[in-house]
């Protein structure tokens, strides 16, 4: 009886080392996310290079965690950074404090702010953790995998 | 904004009306809205606005079924009447209302993000709790430049209009400019002056305020802040003795807006602001606020941290034989009571004095019944004894527009040529002459049922024989009250402490000077303080701006404004109202109470009062006049302090002699000349600034042009300033506008506001 347990012990540790293991070699490998993932925010601006934020503070209404700072200003002929009348002088998210929940997103009436895939945002230092306009409009440095629908993690 | 007018369902001649099958009650004659608001019911509105005087019925929002009347009718232009059946919820009266707000929404670009109302839009709220949610309109919207400089300080967004005619009827009938108008019409309406330029004035900015959409907003607020991102407090405006009850909004650590409050006073500003009410709180951020301490030590100039400077400001001030403490007139009551007790203890052989003036005869008339500035539209005829409430108590003059809308008989009697003078009778008296022109007003205040005299209190004390006629003449009608306005914003309350004003002082040896927001080298007779000042000892400044006096102090200690404060005030009709903290303030300065309790420990006599609550009720415990009042009774609307009983009128039987040669001079101020005007840059542009004005006729005689600069001399000193020919102007004197920062005007006065005469000649 006892012989027959263990050896039926074995045969399930045996049979997992022919598998490919489930582990991802992070940070070698990166883990892929599914495309509705919601990670680091982006900020986006028009082809013809305005910024789509009005500076409306939406987001800071809709924010739970409340890390959005918005401090608009009015577009002048020369100083024309938004398509609207207004733009956004400073915005700033304080990262430390996003829960990812993606409300900015969905308050958002100029789809300016999505939340993309980046997931690795540690830093040694609390204030880098302070994202400012500049760092949400520029492209992502990292890029993250992505998980098809349904496939292994792996994949 | 106030939406619904304040519905008193206590009284005894109510009504009863069926309201959608409930019984209920209201005053006879009171409007449907105000009617149903007042029993729980709400009646969408967008043109209705109770102080804007009779309904136009312009938005069609407010369509209810009335028994017996056919079709709908608007709730706000229908009295209620007993026995009316009234529905506010039936699918016609719904549909009605959802079809007006349809086309209210035709041509509005629904810009809601950016537009600086969103969030506290009425057109917003209303849309989400009636209407029917969406619009069957595909037409393109009308489209206009936007947004257009209606004046500098407003910026109109044509698109988002909904002929409303609300600032039109402000225009026209509260502030009766009547410059606001709608041009074109239908679709093509827009709102525009009729003179086609800029749309000033002294109350322009409360069409921001009135607008229901984002048409009309505030240029210096713009984009500043959403309503999420910011605190409201209410306060009270401390740039004249009005006292108008206002709202500050903070957002990132400063004052970013200042309006009417959605609860107004009804005694006091009823939520009407005058320009500088609201935008002047911009002096906060100028270059003149005072930010970092100073010492001065021999030739050295330096900044220093406030410990630094206070400790200094207790050492210099300890080491004099004797001490002066000066009050600037808008200190508040808990700082005036901590100077006087920092005087009566740790400073040595000290004396205090305030700005502002002695007025020994004005007692007995100020011990008569004391009138808010909400009587003022009760009563049958309303006595203007001197002054220029237009320019020094602005909020004032809608009061009295008010009145004479309303019926009263206004009668101007004093020695200045104003604006209000079209208003009713005016009698303009030659200096010296005001007990005379008060004949005919003293014989109407007699035969009338409630007589209200606004007297100007440094006018009065220029004439006391004037101010003991009025005095008589208002005692003999049981009916009759009096309203001062005070020079100073905060003169009711240091009269309240027993304060003396400082002009006593002068020709003394001044000794360690401790200054709290004075700067009595700027006011009358400046050049007798200034040579006081420099032979008295070393000078301590508490103040929230650079000024001359700061220049020459040996500790510069940079305090609150009033903004950034708590305190009370007691302003016009004795009246004490709570000022709060709207914002903190630069890093390195401090409220003043709080300043001059740190001074008393390093005097070494430490005063006990831990915050301005504290303090007050000690300040009310010594002054009877304020007997009784707690910061919780005073809460957010103020109350009135105890009138001051009847003092000994002295030398009343004359007007002041006027000193020196030449032409007597009469001067006034303007809060759109003063220094908040100045300071902020909002105001700047609509500044006005100082001159003088002679009648033609008399400016022939005397051999000089319009336009010119003028040197005018008196005993106490020189000016120059530019001089305007006015034909209104009255002969016989020479007009002067003082109190613009920077300007001489003030130094022609002795520094008790004595009465002088002035030799005038071309620059
Ligand atoms: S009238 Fe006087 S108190 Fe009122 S807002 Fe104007 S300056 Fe302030
Ligand atoms: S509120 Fe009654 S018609 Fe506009």
């Amino acid at each position: 009886m006892s012989v027959q347990n263990t050896l039926k012990g074995f045969r399930v540790t045996f049979r997992h080392l022919l598998k490919r293991p489930e582990t991802i070699g992070y940070p070698e490998k990166k883990t892929p996310v599914f495309p509705r993932f919601r990670g680091r925010h982006r900020l986006w601006s028009f082809d013809n290079g305005l910024e789509k934020c009005v500076g409306c503070s939406l987001c800071v209404a809709a924010c739970p965690a409340d890390c959005i700072r918005v401090v608009a200003e009015e577009n002048t002929p020369d100083n024309r950074v938004s398509a609207g009348e207004r733009y956004a002088r400073i915005y700033e998210i304080n990262m430390s404090r996003c829960i990812f929940c993606g409300y900015c997103e969905i308050a958002c009436p100029f789809d300016a702010i999505t939340l993309e895939h980046e997931y690795e945002l540690s830093e040694y230092d609390r204030g880098a953790l302070v994202y400012t306009k500049d760092m949400l409009l520029a492209e992502h440095p990292k890029k993250v995998p992505l998980r098809e629908d349904g496939s292994a993690a792996s994949g | 904004m106030p939406d619904y007018a304040p519905v008193d369902l206590t009284g005894t001649d109510l009504v009863e009306f069926e309201l959608n099958g409930r019984t209920v009650k209201a005053p006879a004659g009171t409007m449907l809205v105000d009617a149903c608001a007042a029993n729980g019911v709400e009646v969408p509105i967008f043109c209705y606005e109770p102080r804007l005087g009779d309904p136009l019925g312009a938005c069609r929002q407010c369509l209810v079924s009335v028994e017996g009347i056919p079709g709908l009718t608007t709730a706000c232009s229908t009295p209620v009447a007993a026995e009316m059946m009234v529905d506010t919820v039936s699918e016609e009266v719904r549909e009605a209302q959802d079809g007006i707000l349809e086309l209210l929404l035709e041509n509005h670009p629904l810009d809601c993000p950016v537009c600086d109302k969103g969030g506290e839009c009425p057109l917003q709220d209303r849309t989400f709790r009636f209407g029917p949610g969406e619009s069957r309109m595909v037409e393109p919207k009308r489209h206009f430049p936007k947004p257009l400089k209606l004046s500098p300080q407003i910026a109109l967004d044509r698109e988002r209009c909904i002929s409303c005619y609300r600032c039109v009827r402000f225009s026209q009938d509260v502030s009766e400019d009547g410059n606001l108008t709608m041009s074109e019409r239908g679709g093509r309406s827009e709102i525009t002056t009729f003179t086609g330029d800029s749309y000033n004035g002294r109350f322009t900015g409360n069409v921001i305020d009135l607008c229901p959409v984002g048409a009309l907003t505030s240029i210096p607020y713009r984009f500043t802040s959403r309503p999420w991102d910011i605190q409201n407090t209410p306060s009270v405006c401390a740039s004249c003795s009005v006292g108008c009850n206002t709202e500050l909004t903070l957002r990132e650590g400063e004052i970013k807006r200042v309006q009417g409050r959605d609860e107004p006073n009804w005694q006091v500003e009823e939520g009407w602001l005058c320009n500088v009410g609201r935008w002047g709180y911009g002096a906060d951020q100028a270059p003149q606020r005072l930010r970092q301490p100073i010492l001065r030590d021999g030739g050295e100039t330096r900044e220093c941290s406030l410990e630094e400077a206070v400790a200094a400001a207790g050492l210099v001030l300890a080491h004099e034989a004797h001490t002066t403490v000066l009050l600037g007139g808008d200190v508040t009551v808990e700082e005036a009571f901590i100077a006087k007790e920092l005087a009566a203890g740790p400073l040595p052989d000290a004396q205090v004095g305030s700005a502002g003036v002695v007025g020994a005869a004005l007692g007995p008339l100020r011990a008569l019944p004391a009138a808010q500035l909400g009587d003022i539209d009760g009563a049958d005829l309303v006595v203007v004894v001197g002054g220029d409430p237009a320019n020094q108590h602005p909020v004032a003059e809608l009061r009295l527009r008010k009145a004479r809308r309303a019926g009263a008989r206004i009668v101007l009697v004093g020695p200045r040529a104003q604006e209000l003078e079209s208003l009713g009778e005016s009698i303009r008296t030659a200096p010296g002459n005001l007990a005379e022109g008060l004949t005919s007003a003293v014989a109407q205040i007699a035969t009338v049922k409630r007589p209200l005299v606004v007297w100007d209190e440094l006018d009065l004390d220029a004439e006391p024989d004037a101010a003991v006629v009025l005095a008589t003449a208002l005692g003999d009608n049981a009916a009759a009250s009096q309203l001062e306005l005070t020079s100073e914003v905060n003169g009711a309350g240091l009269r309240a402490l027993g304060v003396a004003p400082h002009s006593r002082l002068v020709d003394q040896d001044l000794g360690g000077v401790l200054a709290v927001r004075a700067n009595p080298g700027a006011g009358p007779g400046g050049d007798a303080w200034n040579r006081a000042l420099d032979s008295g000892g070393p000078i301590v400044v508490i103040a929230s701006h650079h000024s001359e006096l700061t220049e020459r102090a040996t500790v510069v200690i940079p305090c609150s404004s009033h903004f950034e404060h708590e305190g009370v005030l007691v302003t016009a009709g004795q009246r004490a109202q709570r000022l709060r903290p709207g914002a903190a303030g630069p890093e390195q300065s401090a409220p003043g109470w709080e300043i001059l309790i740190a001074l008393s420990h390093r005097l070494g006599v430490a005063l006990e009062y831990r915050s301005p609550r504290s303090a007050f009720a000690a300040a009310t415990a010594s002054a009877p006049a304020l007997s009784g009042l707690d910061y919780d009774t005073l809460g957010d609307l103020g109350a009135e302090i105890a009138t001051s009983p009847a003092s000994d009128v002295n030398g009343a039987g004359a007007p002041r002699a006027h000193d020196g040669e030449g032409l007597p001079l009469v001067t006034g101020r303007s809060v759109f000349g003063g220094p908040e005007a100045h300071l902020s840059e909002g105001l700047v542009v609509t500044a006005t600034g100082e001159e003088a004005v002679l009648h033609p006729a008399e400016a022939a005689r005397l051999n000089v042009a319009d336009a010119n600069l003028i040197t005018l001399n008196s005993p106490n000193g020189e000016c120059t300033v530019r001089l305007r020919l006015d034909p209104g102007a009255p002969e016989g004197a020479v007009f002067a506008v003082r109190g613009v920062p920077g300007g001489t005007v003030e130094s022609l006065l002795a520094p008790d506001r004595a009465p002088v005469n002035v030799t005038v000649n071309t620059a």
